[in-house]
């Protein structure tokens, strides 16, 4: 077995059609989402009262599945490419990081596992959606430091954002099951964040050029998994940001801050970007504000 | 009603127990350490292999069973300084060149076309390994001053149970097959071979005969 | 009859115009409407959304997300094509076929009369052939009349109906409803 493994060897069924972000980008439909008079609605969360929810619903929740999927891939791999060390190598990590790690692949297995059940309880079948291998590539680093910044909290951070979405659909529209099983993975994913935290922290404890590396790695993966806005405070975006579970995990409320500005952005170039695409390069939007 | 002050048996006449056991403190902390090395080789192999099968219900699995074996090495990771090893990572180590060897071959497979082979180095050779060698030593050492020593073998073992028998209706139902049959088997004789040459996981002596 | 698509290329999605033709020409003469179709695919986003203008021609509006593979981005699918033009072409044929004129315009249904609707006519739409997953609707129903037994009740009877009139569709939906569930 090599010691990395790249992201386009990530082994599949046939079910499955895998696409990278830069694919996913190069969609030049837009989140512009004007109605049929041309007026943009006033938000597009995702909420039971949205008249596409059921299937946005869907849609996320294989996102969240496939995001699992690699984020138990990406726990694995770090158990196995480094040599256990005292971290003062960029590729050793100390035994109890790794014991951290194969947890973490434990409790994502299991989210895999939920999610397979709560895909079928909704309609979904394995593979409906394209899988997009993102997340797996923030968990490539061949700097483990970069690992914890990329998943365990850029990822992590996101999953906290995503799952209180959905916990709060469910909760609306009084789904018994949807509610019940996305606070149970909250809870894990809380787990997760504190321990990239605790483990970058330490880690870097007499590297500061390293420890500033690792966070402007979590900067850009923050921004990437904004998903050109999908995920930010603004009501444009289906998944808000989940400032009180982000804290409880141990981002502060300035980290929150910066997330939620660099989510904008994302939003604001992805429009941009559309605009331009749509009526082409320098052409003025019409409807997309 | 019963005479609280009068003397009763500090061993009740149920509690069998017996001092004696094979291994002093030294020799149990040089088991244990080989212990660790192979649970921690053993959980890498495991993690690592995640992303490499395309079989999801066996990706799903082997995250949960890397867990198990990583909560093992940190049990005898705890044990050590408990054995008067106070660097546990010096005791860390494989029992020989043979078992380096074992391992090395055991996580050769990687292309998603090999899922039969990964599983049957761990569920048909290596972890029957584990049972058999913690078995032995569960047996062998002195029920009451290595009782702790003993309790993890009993949690570490119900483990290794449970995962085999997982491992091995995977591999049941991956095989359909005579070809595949031949491929299992053959994997299995080859690593089966090096663990012999090994001596077992603690290497010669491992389920006692010497 | 006759059935037109437009555009007949496609900038941002690779979708075939002859392929909608055909799909929706099969559908037509299932479901035995009669009168000209034309369809308009807005290519310049990827929602779903589907509607129909009523008239001597029918014309629908089609995103062109209700066509897309959801599995290869931008790609056409042609089940995700039939199960979208079948079911804005049979709610059409509800209206004209009469026993549905109590039935409000379609943008003032609301989100558990279009769920109900919906589940109408896919349960048709299954039973002429169609590859359809069946969970996926009743978890829509679901989201929309409640998640309990006198919902999942409702739906059954839905699914497997035909002929109704519209104030039969409402009052088995209403009979599934509880108040927690969305208007």
């Amino acid at each position: 077995m090599r010691q990395f493994f790249p992201v386009d060897s990530l082994a599949r069924d046939s079910r499955f059609n895998q696409i990278t972000m830069q694919q996913s980008q190069a969609d030049p439909r837009t989140v512009y989402l004007g109605t049929h008079d041309g007026k943009r609605p006033k938000s597009n969360r995702l909420t039971p009262a949205r008249p596409d929810a059921s299937d946005a619903a869907r849609g996320l929740m294989h996102g969240i599945f496939v995001g699992e999927i690699q984020a138990l891939e990406g726990a694995g791999r770090t158990c196995h490419d480094f040599e256990t060390g005292n971290s003062d190598r960029v590729d050793t990590v100390p035994f109890a990081l790794k014991l951290d790690m194969a947890r973490q692949a434990w409790d994502e297995a299991r989210h895999v596992e939920i999610s397979v059940k709560l895909s079928e309880w909704m309609g979904t079948e394995i593979g409906q959606y394209a899988e997009n291998t993102v997340l797996f590539e923030a968990a490539c680093s061949t700097d483990p430091v970069l690992r914890l910044a990329g998943v365990n909290r850029a990822l992590e951070g996101l999953a906290i954002d995503v799952f209180t979405t959905m916990k709060e659909f469910g909760d609306i529209a009084g789904d018994p099951y949807l509610e019940f099983c996305e606070d149970w993975m909250l809870a894990d994913e809380v787990t997760h964040v504190k321990m990239g935290s605790d483990w970058l922290r330490r880690v870097t404890e007499n590297d500061p050029e390293r420890r500033k590396k690792a966070l402007e790695f979590q900067s850009v993966v923050d921004k990437i998994f904004s998903f050109g806005g999908t995920r930010s405070d603004s009501d444009e975006s289906p998944i808000g940001l989940a400032r009180r579970f982000r804290e409880l995990a141990g981002f502060t409320e300035t980290e929150v801050s910066e997330i939620a500005d660099v989510s904008l952005r994302a939003l604001d170039e992805r429009k941009a970007f559309a605009a331009a695409e749509l009526h082409g390069d320098g052409g003025s939007s019409s409807g997309a504000s | 009603m019963a005479d609280p002050y009068k003397p009763r048996a500090p061993f009740a006449p149920w509690d069998r127990r017996q001092l004696p056991g094979l291994f002093d403190v030294e020799e149990t902390a040089r088991r244990v350490g080989n212990y660790k090395w192979a649970e921690m080789k053993l959980f890498e192999a495991l993690g690592g292999w995640v992303a490499t099968v395309p079989e999801l219900d066996v990706k799903m699995r082997l995250g949960t069973h890397c867990y198990h074996h990583a909560w093992h090495a940190e049990l005898w990771h705890k044990r050590l300084p408990e054995l008067r090893e106070m660097n546990p990572d010096r005791l860390t180590v494989p029992a020989n060149d043979g078992m380096v060897a074992f391992v090395a071959a055991l996580t050769e497979p990687e292309a998603p076309e090999l899922t039969i082979e990964k599983l049957v180095g761990v569920y048909r050779v290596f972890i029957p390994h584990f049972i058999s060698a913690y078995t032995f030593h569960m047996n062998n050492t002195s029920e009451i001053t290595d009782a702790p020593t003993i309790r993890t073998l009993k949690l570490a073992l119900q483990d290794e149970f449970e995962d085999w028998r997982d491992g091995e209706m995977m591999i049941q139902s991956l095989i359909e097959t005579p070809e595949e049959v031949d491929r299992a088997a053959a994997h299995q004789a080859q690593l089966e071979k090096l663990l012999v040459a090994a001596g077992g996981i603690a290497g010669p002596g491992s389920i006692g005969g010497q | 009859m006759t059935v037109t698509v437009e555009p007949r290329s496609f900038r941002f999605v690779n979708f075939d115009p002859e392929l909608i033709e055909r799909v929706a020409d099969g559908l037509v003469a299932a479901l035995g409407i009669d009168r000209p179709l034309h369809i308009e695919v807005d290519e310049t986003t990827p929602l779903a959304r589907v509607r129909v203008e009523l008239g001597d021609t029918l014309v629908v509006h089609a995103e062109s997300g209700a066509f897309e593979d959801s599995r290869r981005p931008r790609e056409q699918s042609e089940i995700a094509t039939a199960s979208s033009l079948g079911r804005v072409l049979l709610r059409a044929r509800d209206r004209m076929q009469g026993g549905f004129g109590e039935a409000p315009a379609d943008d003032l249904l609301t989100l558990r009369q279009v769920a109900a609707w919906e589940t109408y006519c896919v349960g048709r739409l299954a039973r002429l052939g169609l590859d359809v997953n069946e969970q996926r609707w009743l978890y829509n129903f679901r989201n929309r009349h409640g998640f309990t037994d006198a919902a999942d009740t409702s739906f059954a009877r839905i699914w497997s109906a035909d002929g109704l009139t519209w104030g039969e569709l409402e009052a088995i939906s209403t009979a599934g409803e509880t108040s927690s569930a969305p208007a």
